[in-house]
């Protein structure tokens, strides 16, 4: 760091690297204070900044984000949103899921840089503007489908995943195509019974 | 309805939607490490790549030079705090920066604090160390383990169980079981990684840390950092899955908020997967040897159950099992004897049902050989010993629905159809095996306190220090609450997890319904005496009515006669807004000091075996049925049914998750978990979730909760029995059975893997 102030944090200026175009309240976080690298600029050393624009549940971001920034880490350290949880960092348990572009993907395993121009659907961005839940919350619900809650994130996000690639056929094809999900409290069948109710309402509608 | 929500039977409540299921749902309920906070750093920790020796010298320059990094706290850095102590609320003894020794592998020799993340990981990652290094003993079979007995080294483990003369009952027995078992190294491993984030305001510390102990934490970590009580909070209002690795507090959590204090910013430490394996608790290898015998008439004369655990080699951490397996039958006579083994480990800790998982899977093991060797029905054989009594003080059970238990789990199951024929059964490729086994968990509760407050308007506020684990506690004591002053669920808000709350036992020992409802309810009795005195005093709306004919129905007071009074008439006429209850609840039995030490952070339990008058047990009944492939041998669990009899069932759905989540922990257990140590260097191996084997979502199918009516008026005044440990005792030797049933093959040692059934 080359503010050798910031060592002793007490002349440390609040620095907002995120900028959001809606009229969105701003989470308090913070980034280094050196200038960001436009994405398109040569191979970046690893610790630069890179800038990135992503849209997250419908609205714009801009964020200038260390390279090695991983979409999780971007989206709960610097955007703000922690519906998104980590449990492994490693691509292991599932609960980072949201979808890009609406296919669901481990938000560990993506480097935030990798997103530019993306749209990213997390958990927050699933209710309506009036409160009424997805079909899929709601049947998390309706079948007890966590304990904890700490994986319900990940398991909705995979769930809705499921029901658009067209792999919860059965109740066969649920368990297999939502083992990527870990659920440590170990609420499968409430989990499997939750997406056979959504599918066959998302079927209806 | 749908197979969530069980129709309540007897003695049972409704199943209400737990209260936080929408927070849960929408991303909106904010565990601890969700906290959005300004300007915090962010913390990574250096470890130790030996189990055993010293560390010569440090080497934190390359680290110091990463851009972004702040501080780098390590030896020399905590002196001015307490060590940690072992106990109730303290993992270990061992302060990892207190002092260079290593004690195992995995253990904390640096905190990197930086402006990210990544930065943190970066230098954490170039920190070395020279070591001092000896060879270090990994388990049982290791070179320079020390053994001592177990008896005495604990508070929560004071004699070996026995009765009558076992010596000569063994020896007179016809029929005689001698076998070893053994259970592996699990590590919990929670979904939510283990977190502190440290923040100070002045000389007032908050910590935001999943705890299953808050109060006690506050306690302990004040201690150790020479600070007021009153100046450190504990925060921890949603807790993604503890299972008992958030019980007890690890050095971590000083540490970091020393980090916090040196750079006057919040620090926040995530852990990360790997480091958890060694620098939180886990539930470690156990073995045990059982000698049993039976007359041909199936009745036990003589059981023997010996056991060995490990431990760290500063920390007598013992689980102690035989106290339950000890009184689970009618046996003849009784000896037990547990060993702890030291090795260069990091200290152990509890982990759901920590005596019971392992111990009773051997004993519901031999009962099976048992059974077999009798040439009798398990079930059956069961029921022949079934005591009057506990054989080892000689009291009655509180009450004990074990038999019932078995008798619905196995209609449900269809058991009958089962031929008791090894290898009988099949269907194609797929060998069929059928086997049960008996649950057994001790009821207990501790002193509670807990707030309530009513309005005029009908609002309900709970507040207690508990923690929302998942177990659905919040729910069940708003449920209380509701019941009790006759509102809706729609009208109640509860508050947990925070240690500026009133104080409540550490969740663990499946207590907290029993300890938390207890004190609820009494909170709320107080209200009701204050509500009806006015509603039927001179001049008030039920002027002359009764006290105890009075009740609490949708926000009324209501008469026998059907006479009623609305709520915010009654506050009119007692000239109040509110009114507000504050409970202690202490089980029967408790010391005069119990209450005293609750505010201390101590739990003091009762309950379980050490009662006067009973012995207090939940019990419960599993049947597996198990599917061997008989080309590759993978195994397969299409179907198990639980029958379970826990007293009051507070909330049908909340308890029926519980319990089925702890049958498939135990069908983890029977043929998933298994922490590998690797023997030269005391080293955990698989520490990841990838290596590490849970059960996923394709490994279960059917799994069927019959909860059973029990009304049990002497375990505490709600009537309830925990049950958050109950489902997986039993389950993973009710496998065993099931896999011996299909192949022939007894496997005493977990996991059942494939390789156990080949050849």
């Amino acid at each position: 760091m080359s503010d050798a102030k910031i060592s002793s944090g007490l002349s440390r200026r609040m620095f907002m690297t995120a900028s959001v175009s809606a009229a969105a309240v701003m989470p308090l976080v913070n980034s280094p204070t050196r200038a960001a690298q436009p994405a398109s600029a040569k191979p970046a050393e690893p610790r630069d900044l890179s800038a990135v624009s992503m849209r997250i549940n419908k609205q714009t971001y801009n964020l200038a984000l260390d390279n090695r920034t991983s979409l999780l880490d971007a989206l709960r350290d610097h955007v703000g949103l922690t519906g998104t949880k980590k449990g492994c960092d490693h691509g292991q348990c599932g609960a980072c899921t949201v979808l890009i572009d609406g296919k669901r993907v481990l938000s560990c395993l993506s480097f935030a840089v990798m997103n530019q121009g993306r749209e990213i659907t997390t958990v927050e961005g699933l209710a309506s503007a009036e409160g009424e839940l997805h079909p899929v919350q709601k049947a998390f619900v309706d079948h007890d489908a966590f304990q904890c809650g700490y994986c319900t994130p990940g398991q909705i996000m995979s769930a809705i995943g499921c029901i658009n690639e067209g792999h919860a056929g059965s109740e066969d094809d649920i368990r297999e195509y939502m083992s990527g999900n870990l659920c440590r409290c170990a609420a499968y069948p409430n989990i499997v019974a939750a997406i056979v109710q959504a599918r066959d309402e998302t079927r209806r509608a | 309805m749908n197979q969530a929500a069980p129709a309540p039977r007897e003695n049972q409540g409704d199943p209400v939607v737990r209260i936080d299921a929408r927070l849960k749902v929408t991303g909106q309920a904010g565990y601890p490490a969700d906290i959005v906070t300004a300007n915090v750093a962010h913390g990574a920790l250096a470890t130790s790549s030996i189990a055993r020796g010293k560390v010569s010298e440090l080497h934190t320059k390359d680290a110091r030079a990463v851009p972004g990094v702040l501080d780098i706290v390590t030896y020399g850095d905590l002196d001015k705090t307490d060590m940690p102590k072992f106990g109730n609320t303290g993992a270990s003894s061992i302060g990892p920066l207190h002092d260079k020794t290593v004690f195992h592998d995995g253990q904390i020799i640096a905190l990197v604090v930086a402006e990210s993340f990544e930065a943190a990981e970066e230098a954490a990652m170039l920190i070395r160390a020279d070591y001092e290094d000896e060879r270090p003993s990994a388990s049982f079979d290791s070179k320079g383990v020390k053994m001592e007995p177990a008896a005495g080294k604990s508070p929560m483990f004071k004699e070996d169980a026995k009765a009558g003369d076992f010596d000569a009952a063994w020896a007179d027995a016809t029929v005689k079981i001698d076998e070893k078992y053994s259970t592996p190294t699990q590590h919990h491993n929670p979904i939510e990684l283990f977190s502190t984030t440290a923040m100070w305001q002045g000389d007032q510390l908050t910590i935001h840390e999943p705890s299953q102990n808050v109060t006690g934490w506050k306690v302990e970590l004040a201690r150790q950092l020479k600070l007021d009580q009153a100046n450190v909070r504990i925060v921890s209002p949603y807790i993604g899955g503890a299972f008992g690795s958030k019980g007890p507090m690890t050095a971590r959590t000083a540490i970091v908020a020393v980090a916090a204090r040196r750079i006057g910013r919040p620090v926040r430490c995530v852990v990360n997967r790997m480091q958890a394996f060694g620098t939180q608790t886990y539930r470690a290898e156990t073995r045990h040897r059982i000698r049993m015998g039976a007359g041909k008439d199936g009745r036990i004369t003589a059981f023997g159950h010996e056991a060995w655990e490990v431990t760290s080699r500063p920390d007598p951490y013992v689980v102690g099992g035989t106290s339950a397996t000890a009184r689970m039958y009618n046996y003849g006579s009784v000896l037990t004897h547990v060993s702890l083994v030291h090795a260069d480990r990091n200290t152990p800790g509890y982990m759901r049902s920590p005596p019971e998982t392992p111990y009773v899977y051997a004993l519901e093991n031999a009962m099976d050989e048992m059974a077999v060797a009798l040439g009798m029905d398990p079930v059956e054989f069961r029921r022949i010993n079934e005591p009057e009594k506990e054989p080892i003080g000689g009291k009655p059970f509180s009450s004990r629905s074990l038999i019932k238990c078995y008798d619905q789990a196995s209609e449900a199951f269809g058991w009958s159809k089962r031929d008791p024929t090894v290898g009988s059964m099949r269907d194609g490729d797929w060998l069929v095996g059928m086997g049960c086994a008996t649950a057994i968990y001790p009821t207990a509760a501790a002193p509670c306190a807990a707030r309530v407050r009513l309005t005029a308007d009908g609002e309900v506020r709970v507040q207690c220090g508990s923690h929302e684990i998942g177990t659905g506690v919040r729910t069940i004591a708003g449920q209380m609450a509701a019941e009790r002053l006759g509102v809706g669920m729609d009208k109640i808000s509860v508050e947990m997890g925070d240690s500026a709350l009133p104080p409540a036992p550490v969740s663990g020992g499946s207590i907290s319904t029993a300890s938390v409802c207890s004190a609820v309810m009494k909170a709320c009795d107080a209200i009701r005496e204050k509500l009806f005195a006015a509603a039927a005093g001179k001049g008030a709306p039920l002027a002359g009515s009764a006290n105890a004919k009075l009740d609490l129905k949708d926000e009324e007071v209501v008469t026998e006669t059907g006479k009623s009074a609305k709520l915010a008439d009654v506050f009119k006429a007692m000239q109040v807004g509110a009114i507000e209850e504050y409970a202690e609840f202490a089980p029967k039995g408790s010391s005069p000091e119990a209450l005293s030490k609750l505010y201390a952070g101590q739990s003091e339990f009762h309950g379980g075996e050490n009662d006067e008058d009973s012995v207090k047990y939940a019990f419960g009944a599993e049947f597996v049925e198990v599917r061997i492939n008989s080309y590759t041998r993978e195994i397969r669990v299409p179907r198990i049914v639980g029958a379970f009899a826990a007293g009051r069932i507070m909330n049908t759905r909340t308890a029926r998750s519980q319990l089925m989540g702890g049958m498939i922990w135990g069908i983890g257990q029977a043929l998933h978990e298994a922490t590998e140590i690797d023997q030269r260097h005391a080293r955990y191996v698989n520490r990841d979730l990838q290596d590490y084997l849970v059960p996923v979502n394709a490994d279960i199918k059917q799994v069927d909760v019959i909860l059973v009516p029990e009304i049990d008026h002497q375990v505490n005044p709600a009537g309830v029995k925990g049950l958050g440990e109950l489902g997986n005792v039993g389950t993973a030797a009710a496998v065993a059975s099931a896999v011996y049933h299909a192949t022939g093959k007894r496997i005493r040692d977990l996991p059942i893997r494939i390789d156990d059934l080949i050849g």
